[in-house]
């Protein structure tokens, strides 16, 4: 059974994604954040919108397509999502 | 009797150190995260904390300790058990919260305790409505531990459990040396056990999120 997931996590896997993704250095498309993160593409460009906004990830244009790169703000989250995640684990609850 | 009392009030002191070491772990999360679970856990436990303390002054109070509080000791007693009450009611929320988004088949407890119906007092039905909020929390947090298989997640449910069944003893029988001596004893071991995951967070340094599974 597919499991709700909460905004803090979506955008923990988003994160996640354009961190493990970006082999070559050169960013991650919207279309690999759209098949890792598993939301439509509205929301997703929204979320995109707002993580740059709030620094978490760095938009990089590339032949005129958007990139997408984790910036150290978001990397910094991603190392407090793992440990808060484990915390409210503890208590049954999910971040 | 005295002693047995003392010991009780001072536990109050203990259970609002871990409630209020627990807050602010959960407010760091909350800023870092901004997880809204992480800040219904926290208000939780600054109610729970801030219950517990003005208990503890209301039994001072009591025993002659804080002559000052002597007036007051009803509304000292009364607004503890409220915040109590809160804090319960806001961390059975968070997993009411969980029950709804997830569509599960959440285990709603639907035994309110007899004692409520039968006594008027306000303290009663406060601690009766605290018993029913801890074991709802029981039940559903032993229900998360059955998908995540997080031991830290049983020690807590162990946790609630004890403190559940030191509130049934003290409502069910309020009177009797040895068992508030047992009463006494399964809240302190409830609140040490609640207290593990702060002190695992303290001392384990973790790497960070894995990735989407």
């Amino acid at each position: 059974m597919a499991q709700y997931r909460t905004q803090t996590k979506i955008i923990a896997d988003i994160l996640a994604t354009a961190r493990d993704m970006n082999t070559a250095g050169d960013g991650v498309g919207i279309t690999t954040l759209l098949r890792k993160g598993n939301v439509s593409y509205a929301r997703m460009t929204k979320l995109i919108a707002d993580l740059v906004g709030n620094g978490l990830l760095v938009e990089m244009n590339i032949e005129k397509n958007s990139k997408y790169r984790i910036s150290d703000k978001g990397l910094s989250f991603l190392q407090a999502y793992g440990q808060f995640e484990d915390f409210a684990q503890s208590f049954g609850l999910r971040l | 009797m005295n002693g047995l009392l003392m010991l009780e009030n001072a536990l109050q002191f203990v259970g609002a150190f871990v409630a209020f070491s627990i807050a602010i772990v959960s407010y760091k999360g909350v800023k870092q995260t901004r997880s809204s679970s992480l800040l219904r856990l926290a208000a939780a436990f600054v109610f729970l904390g801030a219950g517990f303390m003005l208990e503890g002054l209301a039994g001072f109070s009591s025993v002659d300790l804080l002559p000052g509080f002597e007036v007051s000791l009803t509304t000292l007693l009364i607004s503890g058990l409220f915040l109590e009450t809160a804090g319960y009611f806001f961390l059975a929320f968070s997993h009411m919260l969980d029950v709804v988004f997830d569509k599960k088949m959440g285990v709603m407890l639907a035994l309110f305790p007899l004692m409520a119906i039968n006594q008027s007092s306000l303290a009663v039905v406060l601690t009766s409505l605290s018993f029913y909020f801890i074991l709802y929390g029981v039940v559903e947090t032993l229900f998360a531990y059955s998908k995540n298989r997080n031991p830290n997640t049983l020690l807590i449910a162990s946790g609630l459990a004890l403190l559940a069944g030191g509130w049934w003893i003290s409502l069910v029988s309020p009177d009797g040396l040895l068992l508030n001596i047992v009463q006494l004893l399964m809240k302190e071991v409830g609140l040490v056990t609640l207290f593990i995951p702060v002190l695992m967070f303290s001392f384990t340094k973790k790497g960070g999120w894995d990735g989407p599974v």
